[in-house]
């Protein structure tokens, strides 16, 4: 699919700041054919950088390319690229079919109606194609604008959170969709701020913490990263400084710390251990265990260790 | 592609309470120039005073923006408060594409229904000669629509708040601060107006001849007016971060 040679999209040294606020500091990557996901808790920084790469906000610093050529201004790259934002908007008086055929005919496309035909098949909407989007839900919604992101046959697609809304069977077909556009050579770069999605779509990945570029590359070896990290887990004890010595011995604690309200804060690799090893503790010492928390599963904190490291 | 955007353009302007609305102002006018008609035409200024207060006062400075405000402020405001715009640049297509259709559909909807109450309220009032009268009231109207429409066009992408913007424009500068300084008259759509309408038919509309820049320096005022706040459309189209 894709003639160009080297990267896709080179991404060099770019920034984005808002005031005071820097949106993405000084992000560089290429991307090649095939599936790419970029990875970042809300907030990251995900979106301003897709829309910088489809050249709808400008650089503060740096430069980006797209098959060989710049987007920003260069509206004839959109024949080779397509984009699906990560609003939902869709123009509620039109009906699937007409979105679809619009986007078609203002990309040049030579057979509106079979192409069309292909991208609405593709997806699975024909027998809904002509409902008003308005009265779509959610999910649809997302497929039909899928549909008309890819009714030119675009060289590279970007895709910011395209799985949102969507169930669990349209997501597998989804990921099925994903895999075969990619393997038949196009760029695909798709965003998501849940791991599992971007583990099951794209073999490469991006990295976006804080609007920096935390990790990049094999998806497993990010993955191994991730599941090295030490958690944090809040322990509320009887008595909190003979249930910390004992668990200081332990091979699997990493540390101790004692927080002024009398609670545990214990770093762990292996949490199935601490779990199963402090409850013993406990009985062996007759003391008494109120509360064992896990204090940092949410994905950030994930995010931030790698972005530590 | 530019019959797709004025499609869609139209489409999304052509709201039923939007037509309604329209429809409406513009059928005030009318009605009261029969209501006046009716009653007062017996009154001997009553062709100056008609012309004074209901095609300049009502018509020309009142309903004609205020159908462009709701039309055309919306041609790009309804774009970045659904936040669809990007379906639209992402296209491999000039600015101007996009620009111009917007701009046509906001003209397309005003002009028959503003052109058909101008003309009825012009015949209604002049007995003598008002078939060319009701052209004169008829092109007047068409340069402001037009003008109108590049200027809140323009506002419409520029601001979240067009409409403020477009009600201090029409009402601050061209009402209130026009009566005061003539000069802003040369800087204001509803001067072009009223120095096209006078220039097209200076025997029926003599009443106005004291308030009236030069007939050309309307021509070229709106059409300047016009050229320049649609260019700027297309350069800020061209330039902005679109949401």
């Amino acid at each position: 699919m894709s003639t160009q040679h080297g990267p896709t999209i080179d991404v060099s040294n770019v920034s984005k700041w808002f005031g005071s606020v820097v949106a993405v500091n000084d992000i560089s990557f290429q991307v090649f054919p095939g599936v790419t996901g970029l990875l970042g808790p809300n907030g990251a920084g995900k979106t301003t950088l897709l829309h910088m790469l489809a050249g709808l906000n400008k650089l503060s610093k740096g430069d980006i390319r797209v098959l060989g050529e710049p987007v920003r201004g260069n509206t004839r790259i959109y024949r080779r690229i397509g984009v699906m934002s990560e609003h939902e908007a869709v123009y509620g008086f039109f009906t699937g079919r007409e979105m679809v055929e619009f986007s078609a005919r203002m990309q040049g496309v030579k057979d509106v109606k079979a192409s069309a035909d292909w991208a609405i098949g593709t997806v699975h909407l024909t027998d809904s194609q002509h409902r008003r989007m308005g009265t779509y839900s959610r999910g649809m919604r997302q497929r039909m604008r899928l549909a008309a992101a890819i009714v030119h046959d675009p060289e590279v697609l970007i895709l910011d959170e395209p799985l949102n809304g969507t169930d669990p069977r349209q997501r597998i077909e989804f990921q099925v969709l994903m895999r075969k556009l990619g393997e038949e050579g196009r760029t695909i770069l798709i965003s998501s701020h849940i791991l599992e999605e971007v583990e099951t779509l794209a073999d490469t990945t991006l990295l976006l913490v804080s609007g920096k570029l935390a990790a990049s590359g094999d998806f497993r070896a990010i993955r191994q990263k991730l599941d090295d990290r030490p958690f944090s887990v809040r322990v509320l004890a009887e008595a909190p400084r003979s249930i910390a010595a004992a668990l200081v011995r332990l091979p699997a604690i990493d540390s101790v710390a004692m927080e002024p309200d009398g609670s545990l804060i214990v770093l762990t690799k292996d949490v199935a251990v601490l779990q199963r090893t402090i409850a013993k503790l406990a009985q062996e010492a007759k003391i008494r265990l109120y509360r064992v928390e896990p204090l940092d599963e949410s994905l950030e904190s994930v995010f931030s260790y790698v972005a530590q490291r | 592609m530019m019959w797709n955007m004025l499609n869609l353009s139209l489409r999304q302007l052509a709201g039923r309470n939007r037509l309604l609305l329209i429809f409406l102002l513009s059928a005030l006018p009318v009605v009261l120039a029969l209501i006046l008609n009716a009653f007062a035409s017996n009154d001997q200024d009553f062709n100056a005073n008609f012309i004074n207060s209901i095609i300049d006062g009502i018509i020309i400075a009142g309903i004609m923006p205020i159908v462009m405000m709701s039309l055309a402020t919306a041609s790009f405001g309804n774009e970045l408060e659904d936040r669809t715009l990007n379906v639209l640049v992402l296209k491999p297509v000039s600015r101007s594409v996009i620009v111009l259709p917007k701009l046509a559909a906001s003209i397309l909807i005003a002009t028959p229904v503003l052109l058909v109450a101008g003309a009825a309220v012009t015949l209604i009032a002049v007995e003598d000669g008002g078939a060319r009268a009701a052209l004169a009231t008829s092109g007047a109207l068409l340069a402001g629509i037009i003008v109108y429409g590049a200027v809140f066009t323009w506002a419409g992408l520029m601001s979240s708040r067009a409409l403020g913007f477009a009600l201090v424009y029409v009402f601050l500068w061209e009402g209130l601060l026009a009566t005061f300084l003539s000069g802003i008259r040369y800087l204001s759509v509803r001067g072009y107006t009223l120095g096209i309408l006078h220039g097209l038919d200076k025997q029926t509309f003599d009443s106005i001849e004291d308030r009236v820049i030069e007939f050309p320096a309307a021509l070229v005022g709106a059409a300047a007016m016009t050229v320049v706040f649609t260019l700027l459309t297309v350069r800020r189209l061209q330039r902005m971060d679109v949401p």
